[in-house]
């Protein structure tokens, strides 16, 4: 189990390398950073020292080796610049530096960790309504199968997995928040309850997708597991329903739901995006967008590492949590 | 051969099935029917006292992000519009765009034949709270100078530097070659002056810039690069915080220097907001003034007749155009540009955005002196025209090569990509879009020999034909990088006339100029000028003294709330839709 975790952490450490090895790239490939950060009308010796503050003005070979911190600081800005400047330290990921942002004017880890907690508050909720919604309605519609309200739901889902959250989303806010004014018009409030009442209508919208896929995973699981030859034994012995559902069927249905639910914060990550400018919600997937347009490198590079690594890790721990629940899995080349 | 019998549901299964598909039909097509449009009322209004008082929040937005909170180095639209909040100039617009003192007693006393400037401040003027100073201090000539300095310095990096460089010494403290600026001498602790090399008549208008408001130097030694997110001035709003990309925060500035000044207790001027959801928010009565709109939001706010008090629409001082390098062939070429300023339907892509632009044939905008209203038809649909410059040109038959012209991001920009493609096809100009981000746009934009053609635009800094024509068309703007002159248009001729009118101080002579400029460059056509953009504004009706500024954007310093605010009607449609039934159904949104 050890060699497979760690196997599993090195490859997602690969997966994040080339990840940030192309971003870095792409973003110094576009456009002009410094125009887009100070505005149309700046100044040559404006542009001039904005590039040498961030290390612009160095060649790109040595711009990546500063930024993954193989080489001395190159960012004149920098606190390791700034304290030594004949003899700059590093200031590289390796020494856990992801740089400054050009447009909010401070490390772009404190960035990030003032962001991080708005769109894990969201993805919190959002997993929440597709569990609930989506099993409980995969259960339903199994034990109804075949009935008005098996083909009703199941409809439904499908219609659900069929939009996409750039529509969804417009028309929940227009409908829920606009028209019959239970929610707010977007944005994020000030205190924690606030912030989740806020956080409702961007959450279920996020979690559409991904409850139509529960309900239909779980309902074909509950199914199979409804005609298994112990589910017979049970109902031979003569317990309930309830109990024969939820402590027998529903156990076994929800294997495949913890491999899902760890290839879902992918989903949840790449919607946040879209869900979070919808609603104005300033999270990650804002300040992604709004990065990108403003060109802010390190900012970028900074959130598709962190969503990246969130990715990997929530994979490693779907898969260890298969293992932990169902004794007949084995990770990695551990002997049957 | 009897075919295999099918199963048939029981009777009853159908029945209930055929029901609930009737049910839900019916549900749909009720739902349907009466679902409500678009409220065409304001949903909230004031308490119905006119006595200017203070308190409440004033809530406002903008679809983009401040940059900077530097007086010194913001220079665009929404960080003027924050910085104008916390700092106050010497001088200032009034409504009708005449300059009026503000931190000065008075409008300055001019000698030396136009080129000594002489301000007294208003006494009693304070900072707001300063590192180590919490009660803040007195504002003094030492102060202006100091900020003035800080702004012509190499080390700042202003971009406003070349618009006062005429002051005396700017230059050689510029270069690092002075300790000070010769040309700006403190008289005592509230009198200043300025005294330029040649006479400007654009200088009042520099030192009505936001560049020109005074700073407070201990904000800067005490923050260093950091001062920009500390800023402190002598304007009506204290700073408070700001979340980039979220939001920033004001508090009123109970010790203003000017006596009632009624206002917000607070404001907060919400950034990257959707113009569709800020629009929403907006009817709700969650933001109190509103600005850009989609376009079916402009037509529902523009015709509801219970909005005409609260709203106005108005002509930007801006211009739009389609921008040709006069270096790169075709356009090197003045009949093909010519042509193709022969050939754009302005009137059409003004019916195209639903009236939200009006149709432009010269540079300066209608409200800008040296607008020629009598300007023969240089610029204006005219097809037979259009082929007559391509037969003179050498291109009988249109374009061998497609063109490719630069467009901003964004689905409006596309929109005039593809108005341009049908208007040029009909003179044989196939034209290829080409969307790129905006700081692209600007970098590849302003180097010479890069595009050929781009869609171009420019906004007023100050009411003068000077910032339209000098900016855009003296070869003076042309440099290897970051060029204003972005169509690298050279004219001796026009250079001379600018130049001669920039110092000119007989009004109607120095106006003349610049008509006569205007015209050149309407019959040279670096740019085929295309539209002057409208602005429609709408504010609730609680919103007090407040009306469009022609100069600064949204400039909301001068407004108070009529509150309590009182809900327009029961229904959540507005005052324009009593009979909702969906409002009946679901009042929740009473309670918010």
């Amino acid at each position: 189990m050890i060699q497979y975790v760690i196997k599993r952490l090195g490859w997602a450490i690969f997966v994040v390398a080339v990840v940030a090895v192309l971003v870095f790239l792409l973003m110094n490939r576009v456009g002009a950073p410094a125009v887009a950060t100070l505005g149309p009308n700046a100044g040559p010796q404006q542009i001039q020292d904005f590039k040498r503050k961030n290390g612009l003005d160095q060649p790109l070979a040595v711009q990546f080796a500063a930024y993954l911190g193989v080489v001395p600081c190159v960012r004149q800005g920098s606190r390791a610049f700034k304290d030594h400047p004949d003899d700059p330290g590093y200031c590289g990921l390796l020494q856990g530096d992801l740089g400054d942002s050009f447009t909010h004017n401070e490390p772009v880890a404190r960035v990030i960790a003032h962001r991080l907690p708005r769109t894990l508050l969201l993805g919190v909720l959002a997993i929440f309504f597709e569990i609930f919604l989506g099993v409980s309605v995969g259960i339903l519609a199994a034990v109804k199968r075949n009935t008005w309200f098996d083909t009703g739901f199941m409809a439904t889902a499908f219609l659900g997995i069929s939009l996409p959250t750039y529509v969804t989303g417009p028309i929940f806010l227009l409908v829920f928040a606009f028209f019959f004014g239970w929610f707010p018009v977007g944005g994020y409030g000030e205190g924690f309850w606030d912030h989740v009442y806020h956080g409702i209508l961007p959450a279920f919208t996020l979690a559409i997708v991904g409850a139509a896929t529960y309900a239909r995973i779980t309902r074909s699981e509950m199914i199979e597991t409804l005609r298994s030859d112990y589910i017979r034994t049970a109902k031979a012995k003569g317990l309930g329903p309830s109990t024969i559902v939820v402590k027998h069927g529903l156990r076994n249905a929800l294997l495949p739901l913890v491999t899902l639910l760890g290839l879902d914060l992918s989903l949840l990550v790449a919607g946040a995006i879209i869900t979070e400018n919808i609603f104005a919600w300033p999270g990650m997937g804002a300040l992604a967008i709004q990065s990108i347009v403003g060109l802010d490198a390190p900012t970028v590079m900074g959130v598709v590492l962190v969503f990246s690594a969130m990715v990997q890790v929530g994979n490693l721990l779907a898969d260890l949590a298969i293992a932990a629940l169902d004794p007949r899995v084995r990770l990695g080349n551990e002997p049957s | 051969m009897p075919s295999t019998p099918r199963t048939e549901a029981p009777l009853k299964k159908r029945l209930v099935g055929l029901s609930m598909l009737l049910v839900v039909a019916g549900l749909g097509f009720g739902g349907y029917s009466y679902w409500p449009a678009m409220p065409d009322a304001p949903r909230w209004m004031g308490a119905g006292d006119d006595t200017p008082r203070s308190g409440g929040t004033f809530v406002f937005h903008h679809e983009s992000n401040v940059r900077s909170l530097d007086p010194h180095l913001a220079y665009d639209e929404l960080s003027g519009m924050a910085v104008r909040l916390i700092y106050d100039g010497l001088l200032d617009y009034d409504y009708d765009s005449n300059l009026v003192p503000s931190l000065a007693e008075a409008l300055p006393s001019i000698t030396d034949e136009g080129k000594t400037f002489r301000f007294r401040l208003r006494r009693g003027v304070r900072f707001h709270p300063l590192p180590g100073l919490p009660e803040g201090r007195e504002l003094t000539a030492e102060d202006v100078r100091w900020s003035m300095e800080r702004l012509l310095s190499h080390t700042t990096g202003s971009p406003g530097f070349p618009l006062y460089k005429a002051i005396e010494g700017a230059e050689e403290f510029h270069r690092g070659d002075a300790d000070h600026v010769t040309g700006i001498r403190v008289l005592d602790r509230y009198g200043i002056e300025f005294h330029l090399t040649e006479p400007d008549q654009t200088f009042l208008n520099a030192m009505a810039m936001t560049f020109a408001y005074p700073v407070a130097h201990e904000t800067y030694e005490r923050w260093g690069d950091e001062a920009n997110l500390h800023p402190a001035g002598t304007g009506p709003f204290v700073f408070d915080s700001w979340e980039r990309g979220v939001d920033l925060r004001f508090s009123r500035n109970r010790h203003y220097w000017r006596p009632h000044h009624p206002g917000p207790d607070h404001m907060i001027f919400q950034e990257n907001l959707q113009r569709a959801v800020a629009f929403m928010r907006f009817l709700n009565g969650d933001l109190d003034a509103i600005h850009r709109q989609t376009t079916p939001d402009y037509l529902l706010i523009k015709g509801a007749e219970a909005w005409a008090p609260y709203r106005l629409e108005f002509p930007k001082a801006s211009v739009a155009g389609i921008g040709m390098n006069c270096e790169i062939p075709p356009f090197d070429n003045i009949h093909v540009r010519r042509a193709i300023a022969f050939a754009i339907d302005r009137r059409g892509w003004a019916r195209a955005r639903a009236g939200r632009l009006a149709p432009a044939g010269q540079l300066l905008p209608p409200m800008i002196p040296g607008y020629d209203a009598e300007l023969p038809n240089l610029q204006v649909l005219d097809l037979e025209r259009a082929r007559e410059e391509m037969r003179l040109a050498g291109h009988p038959d249109g374009l061998d090569e497609e063109i490719v012209v630069l467009f901003g991001e964004g689905e409006t920009s596309r929109f005039y990509g593809e108005l341009l493609q049908q208007d040029l096809a009909r003179i044989g100009i196939r034209v290829r879009i080409r969307q790129v981000n905006f700081a692209v746009y600007l970098d590849q934009t302003g180097k010479p020999h890069t595009v050929g053609a781009f869609n171009a635009g420019w906004n007023m800094d100050f009411p003068d034909p000077s910032n339209f024509l000098d900016v855009l068309f003296n070869s003076r703007s042309i440099h290897p990088e970051h060029s204003e002159n972005r169509s690298f248009y050279r004219n001796p001729e026009l250079d001379r006339i600018l130049d001669t009118a920039r110092s000119e101080t007989d009004r109607e002579r120095r106006i003349a100029m610049y008509r006569h400029a205007n015209d050149i460059v309407a019959h040279d056509a670096p740019w085929a000028f295309t539209y002057y953009p409208m602005s429609l504004e709408a504010w609730q009706p609680y919103v007090k003294n407040y009306r469009p500024h022609p100069i600064w954007s949204q400039d909301y310093r001068d407004v108070w709330l009529d509150l309590p605010r009182r809900r327009a009607s029961r229904s959540l449609f507005g005052t324009g839709r009593p009979r909702n039934v969906a409002a009946t159904l679901f009042p929740f949104g009473g309670l918010r």
